[in-house]
C-alpha cells in the first residue's frame, strides 16, 4: 500500500472517530436532537417548496378574493390571507427566503470578519491591529438594527439590499471572536515554535491557527443564523426588506398585523414560524457548543 | 509495632467507573484503605491512577453521571458516606472533613476577600453546632487561623483578595480555611505541587506542625514520594486504580516490595547522584479494557502466568498486592 | 579548553509594566561548552526561562551580548538567519501547548523539514519515520495520531523529535519534564542523555529540580531574582554548596532515603518568599531571606567571583574587601 493512501486512510479514520464522538456528545441532550430534526425538516421543506406546498402559485402576486380571510381548515392549514392566499404555502416559501438571507449574510460577513480577526490578532501591537480593530469597534458601536435599517433605507428596499445591510452590521462580531482567539493562540508555545523555526506567516495563520478557531466559529455561525433571520424578518416587518408580494416572514407578519385580532392566523403562524426556526438554530448551536467544549474526565 | 488505632475512615472495596463515549472506564478497582484517628496517611500514585477519584468519593463530590459507583463503601466513623443524604453530607463537610487542593486559585472565590471567605466558613460551622458567635469572635478566630499558617500580617491579609496574594500565601489561606474550624480529617490533594521548593518546604513544615497540634488525621494525596516521606507515617501506593502496596512510610521506601513501587523509586532522581533509571516500560493502561489479573502485569519484569489470570489481594501481613510474595501460589 | 558553543555576557532583559520595570534578567554571564549540559536552576520568578527565551531569540535582550560559536546573536529570531535557527532549537515545558492539537504527528514533524529544506519532498515521510524511531516511538503507531491521543511523555518525545529535525548543535530544554510523572521523566531523561552522546548535542537545561540536575548536568548554575547566585561543576556544587540560597534550596528538596538526607545542608530553614521583581531589595537581593546575612548585605550588591577553580559565587561572605 502506498504511503499516501495509508495516510489518507488514517486521517479519515481519525475524522470518523471524531465525528462519532461529537455526535455522542451532541445527542446527550435530546433537545439538541429535536432542534436538529426540526432544522432538517425546515430546510427540506424550504428547498422543495414548489413541489410540496399545496398551492405553490400563492407564493407570488396571486389573488382570489372569494377565499380571502378564511380561518384554518383542512384545505388551508394555516388559513388564508386578505387576498385569499394560502398562509401555509407562504410560510414555507417564507422559510426559503429567510434561510437564503441567513446563508448569504453569513457567507459575506464570516470571511470578512475572520480575515480581519486573524490579521489583527496575529499583528497584535502593530498599527495594522489598531486600524483593523478600531474599524471593527466603530461598526460595533452602532446598534446593529439601526445600522442595518439605515443602510437598507439608503438603498432601494428589497431582499438583496436587506442582506447587504445585515452583513455590514454583522461581520464585526466575527472579527472580535477570531481576534480574541488568535491573540490567545499566538501566545501558545506551538505558534512560538513555528515562528522560531521560520514557518511562513500564511501557513501559521491558515493551517495552524485557523483550524483551532473552527469549533467556536461553527457554533457562533449556527447561533447567528437564527439571529440573522430574525433581523431579516424585522427589516421586512418595517418595510425595508422583502417587498410584497414576496412572502417574507416579516412582511407577512406586518401585513397580517393590520387585521388583528380577527384574522389572527395570518399573523400568528408566520410569527410562530420565525420563533420555531430561531429556536431550532439556537438548540443546534447549543449542542455544537457542547461538542466543542474542552474534554472533561 | 501496630498502633491500635480506631479507624476514622475506612474505604472498603470501592469500585468506580466513568461512562464516556468509548464505553465504560473502569477506574477504581476495589480500593480499600484505612485512616486511623490522628494518623497521617499518604496516597501516592502517578497521573491518572485514580487518586483524585478516590478523594472525590470520600468527599462525595463525584458527579454521577458520568461517574458510576459499582460497589464498596466509604465509612466515616462507621457511617457510609456514599449512602448519606444531602444534609448529612453537608454536616460532615462543615464540621468533620476539610480539604485543600492543588490549585488554591480555583479553591478561592476571586470576588470576595480572604476575610469574608474565612468568616463564612466559621459562621457555617457555628450554625452547624448551634453556637452563636459574635462578629468580634469570628474575626478573632479567622486571624488566629491565618496566623497559625505562618502568614505574615494576618489582619491585613483579611482584607485582601486572592489575586493579590502569591501562590504560597494563597495555599496558606486555603489551609487556614480548612483549619479555621476543628475538623477530624484533612484531605490534602497535591497541596504543594504548584509551589516552589522553598515554599513547599515551608508549607509542609507548617502542615506538619498544625496536624500534630490539633491531633487530626490527614490523607495526603500526591505524586511526590519525597513529600509523602516528609509528612506521613503510613503510605498507600496506587497504580491504575488499585492499591499495590501499603506500609510504614520509612520501611516501605527503604524496602519496596511491589515491582511498581521499586520501579517508581528507581525513577526518582536522587541527590546522591546514582544516575537515572530507564523508567518503567510501557504506560498506564487504558481503563476501557484494563489488563486482566494484576493490572501491572503488562509492564512487570517478573510477570508469571498467574499474574494474567488472578488479581493478587493486598495481604495483611506483607502489605503488598503481588503474586511474587504469595508462597502458596508459586 | 573545550569549544565554547554559547557565551552569555552581562545579559539583561527588562520588561516595562504599569507598576514599574520588571528586571527579569539582570546581568547574567555564563558559557556553555560543546557537549556539556548546563543546568540553569531557579524558582519561579528567577529569570531562568527569560534567559532561555533570550537565547533562542523569542525576545531581543535589553542589553548584553549573546554569542553562538563566536557569532553575535543578540537579537530577536526575526533577525536571525535561518541557518542560525537551525542550530539552536528548543523543547518547551508544557507539551500540551507546544503541539498544535489540530495537526497530526507527521504534519508537526514535517514543518521544520519543509522550512529548512532538510530533505526533498519525496523523502519527507521517511525522514519523519526516522525521527520518530530516534525518539523511540514506533512510527506506524504514531504517524497519524493527534496530540490529544498521546500521553504527556509521548508528546514530549514528539517535541524532542521536532527540535532535532534540523540537526541542531545546541538544544535549550525549558523544563522538559516538570509536567511529567517521575517514571515518564526517567524515560525522557534517559532518551535525552542517549541522544546527547549519539549526536554530540549541547544542552542548556532549565529546571527547578536540583536532584534532577545532580544526575543530568555537568555544571549547575543557580539563579535568584534575575541574577546568578552560584555556578560550579556538578560534583563540586553538590559537595560544597557555598551560597546561602543554594543551601536553602538544597535543604528544601524533598528526598526519600537517609543517604540523601545526609547530603542536605543542615539547619538552613527555608523562610520568606521571592520578592516581586519590580521591587528588588537594595544590596544583595537575597538578604531579606538570608540566614547568614551580615551588615553590609543590605547595601552592597556582591559580584560573581571565582572562589575555587570553576566555582563562582555571588555573596559578600566570600568577597574580599574592595
Amino acid at each position: 500500500m502506498s504511503s499516501r493512501k495509508e495516510a489518507a486512510l488514517a486521517v479519515w479514520q481519525a475524522r470518523w472517530k471524531g465525528l462519532s464522538r461529537g455526535w455522542y456528545r451532541y445527542s446527550r441532550n435530546p433537545l439538541h436532537v429535536v432542534g436538529l430534526v426540526v432544522l432538517l425538516l425546515i430546510g427540506l421543506a424550504a428547498g422543495l417548496a414548489p413541489y410540496i406546498t399545496p398551492y405553490p402559485e400563492h407564493a407570488g402576486p396571486y389573488t382570489n378574493f372569494r377565499e380571502a380571510g378564511l380561518p384554518p381548515s383542512k384545505a388551508h392549514w394555516f388559513g388564508t390571507d386578505r387576498v385569499g392566499r394560502d398562509v401555509f404555502t407562504r410560510v414555507i416559501f417564507g422559510y426559503r427566503f429567510s434561510l437564503l438571507l441567513g446563508i448569504v449574510v453569513l457567507s459575506i460577513s464570516v470571511p470578512i470578519g475572520v480575515l480581519f480577526g486573524l490579521i489583527a490578532g496575529y499583528k497584535r501591537g502593530s498599527w495594522i491591529e489598531t486600524v483593523l480593530m478600531r474599524v471593527t469597534d466603530i461598526f460595533l458601536s452602532v446598534p446593529p438594527l439601526v445600522l442595518a435599517m439605515a443602510v437598507a433605507a439608503m438603498l432601494t428596499p428589497n431582499l438583496f439590499n436587506a442582506m447587504l445591510a445585515i452583513s455590514i452590521s454583522w461581520w464585526p462580531w466575527y472579527s472580535r471572536l477570531i481576534y480574541g482567539m488568535t491573540v490567545s493562540l499566538r501566545e501558545q508555545y506551538f505558534v512560538r515554535e513555528l515562528e522560531l523555526t521560520g514557518a511562513g506567516k500564511l501557513q501559521i495563520l491558515l493551517r495552524e491557527i485557523l483550524p483551532n478557531c473552527l469549533g467556536p466559529l461553527l457554533t457562533k455561525v449556527t447561533l447567528d443564523m437564527g439571529f440573522a433571520i430574525l433581523m431579516g424578518a424585522t427589516l421586512s416587518f418595517v418595510g425595508l426588506g422583502a417587498q410584497p408580494p414576496t412572502p417574507g416572514l416579516g412582511t407577512m407578519v406586518a401585513e397580517g398585523a393590520k387585521r388583528l385580532p380577527a384574522e389572527w392566523w395570518s399573523t400568528i403562524f408566520p410569527a410562530l414560524a420565525i420563533v420555531v426556526v430561531i429556536l431550532a438554530f439556537n438548540l443546534v448551536g447549543d449542542g455544537l457548543r457542547d461538542v466543542f467544549a474542552e474534554e472533561e474526565v | 509495632m501496630e498502633r491500635n488505632m480506631e479507624s476514622l475512615v475506612q474505604v472498603k472495596g470501592l469500585s468506580v467507573g466513568f461512562r464516556v463515549f468509548e464505553g465504560l472506564l473502569r477506574v477504581l478497582d476495589g480500593i480499600s484503605l484505612r485512616i486511623g484517628q490522628g494518623e497521617r496517611v499518604g496516597l501516592v500514585g502517578e497521573t491518572g491512577c485514580g487518586k483524585t477519584t478516590t478523594v472525590k468519593s470520600i468527599l462525595k463530590v463525584l458527579p454521577q453521571p458520568p461517574a458510576v459507583i459499582f460497589g464498596g463503601e466509604v465509612l466515616f466513623r462507621g457511617k457510609d458516606v456514599l449512602r448519606m443524604g444531602r444534609r448529612a453530607v453537608h454536616q460532615l463537610r462543615r464540621s468533620s472533613v476539610a480539604a485543600i487542593f492543588q490549585d488554591p486559585l480555583q479553591a478561592l472565590n476571586p470576588v470576595f476577600t480572604v476575610g469574608t471567605q474565612l468568616s463564612d466558613i466559621v459562621r457555617d460551622w457555628a450554625a452547624g453546632t448551634g453556637k452563636r458567635l459574635s462578629k468580634k469572635e469570628i474575626f478573632r478566630r479567622c486571624v488566629e487561623a491565618l496566623a497559625q499558617t505562618g502568614m505574615p500580617d494576618p489582619e491585613r491579609i483579611m482584607t485582601c483578595y486572592p489575586i493579590q496574594l502569591s501562590g504560597g500565601m494563597r495555599q496558606r489561606v486555603c489551609i487556614a480555611e480548612a483549619l479555621v474550624r476543628p475538623v477530624e480529617l484533612l484531605l490534602a490533594d497535591e497541596p504543594t505541587t504548584n509551589l516552589d521548593v522553598t515554599i513547599q518546604d515551608q508549607i509542609l513544615r507548617k502542615l506538619d506542625e498544625l496536624v500534630e497540634e490539633k491531633g487530626m488525621s490527614i490523607l495526603l494525596i500526591t505524586h511526590s514520594l519525597g513529600v509523602v516521606m516528609d509528612l506521613t507515617e503510613r503510605v498507600y501506593i496506587m497504580y491504575a486504580g488499585t492499591i499495590v502496596e501499603e506500609g510504614k512510610t520509612e520501611e516501605l521506601f527503604t524496602n519496596p516490595k511491589h515491582p511498581y513501587t521499586q520501579g517508581l523509586l528507581k525513577s526518582i532522581p536522587k541527590l546522591t547522584g546514582e544516575g537515572i533509571s530507564q523508567g518503567i516500560p510501557g504506560r498506564i493502561p487504558n481503563y476501557l479494557h484494563p489488563p486482566s489479573g494484576c493490572r501491572f502485569h503488562p509492564r512487570c519484569e517478573h510477570v508469571m502466568p498467574i499474574c494474567t489470570q488472578q488479581k493478587p489481594p493486598l495481604t495483611e501481613s506483607e502489605g503488598v498486592a503481588c503474586h511474587l510474595y504469595r508462597g502458596d501460589v508459586r | 579548553m573545550k569549544d565554547v558553543v554559547l557565551e552569555v555576557v552581562d545579559l539583561k532583559k527588562y520588561f516595562p509594566t504599569k507598576r514599574g520595570t520588571v528586571k527579569a534578567v539582570d546581568g547574567v554571564s555564563f558559557t556553555v561548552q560543546a557537549g556539556e549540559t548546563l543546568g540553569l536552576v531557579g524558582e519561579s520568578g528567577s529569570g531562568k526561562t527569560t534567559t532561555a527565551h533570550c537565547i533562542i531569540g523569542l525576545y531581543p535582550p535589553t542589553s548584553g551580548e549573546l554569542r553562538f560559536k563566536g557569532q553575535d546573536i543578540s537579537r530577536g529570531f526575526e533577525r536571525r538567519p535561518l541557518s542560525l535557527r537551525r542550530e539552536i532549537r528548543i523543547v518547551f515545558q508544557d507539551p500540551g501547548s507546544s503541539l498544535n492539537p489540530k495537526r497530526h504527528v507527521a504534519q508537526i514533524l514535517s514543518v521544520p523539514l519543509k522550512v529548512h529544506r532538510i530533505v526533498g519532498r519525496g523523502e519527507r515521510l521517511s525522514k519523519v519515520r526516522e525521527l520518530l524511531e530516534m525518539v523511540e516511538l514506533p512510527p506506524d503507531d504514531y504517524l497519524y495520531k493527534t496530540p490529544r491521543a498521546l500521553g504527556g511523555g509521548e508528546m514530549q518525545m514528539v517535541a524532542i523529535a521536532r527540535a532535532l529535525a534540523t540537526s541542531p548543535s545546541l538544544v535549550v530544554l525549558d523544563e522538559p519534564t516538570s509536567a511529567l510523572d517521575v517514571s515518564v521523566q526517567a524515560k525522557i531523561i534517559s532518551l535525552l542523555l542517549r541522544l546527547q552522546s549519539e549526536l554530540g548535542l549541547t544542552y542548556l537545561f532549565i529546571t527547578h529540580d536540583l536532584s534532577l540536575m545532580r544526575n543530568v548536568a555537568s555544571r549547575v548554575a543557580i539563579m535568584y531574582l534575575g541574577k546568578l547566585a552560584e555556578i560550579a561543576p556538578t560534583l563540586k556544587f553538590f559537595r560544597s554548596p557555598l551560597h546561602p540560597y543554594t543551601k536553602m534550596l538544597l535543604s528544601s528538596v524533598p528526598v526519600v532515603s537517609p543517604e540523601e538526607r545526609a547530603l542536605k545542608p543542615e539547619k538552613v530553614v527555608s523562610r520568606g518568599e521571592i520578592p516581586s521583581p519590580v521591587n528588588v531589595p537594595p544590596g544583595c537581593s537575597f538578604h531579606l531571606r538570608c540566614p547568614e546575612k551580615g551588615e553590609a548585605c543590605s547595601q552592597l550588591d556582591p559580584t560573581l567571583q571565582e572562589i575555587e577553580e570553576d566555582h563562582f559565587v555571588r555573596c559578600l561572605q566570600f568577597q574580599g574587601p574592595p
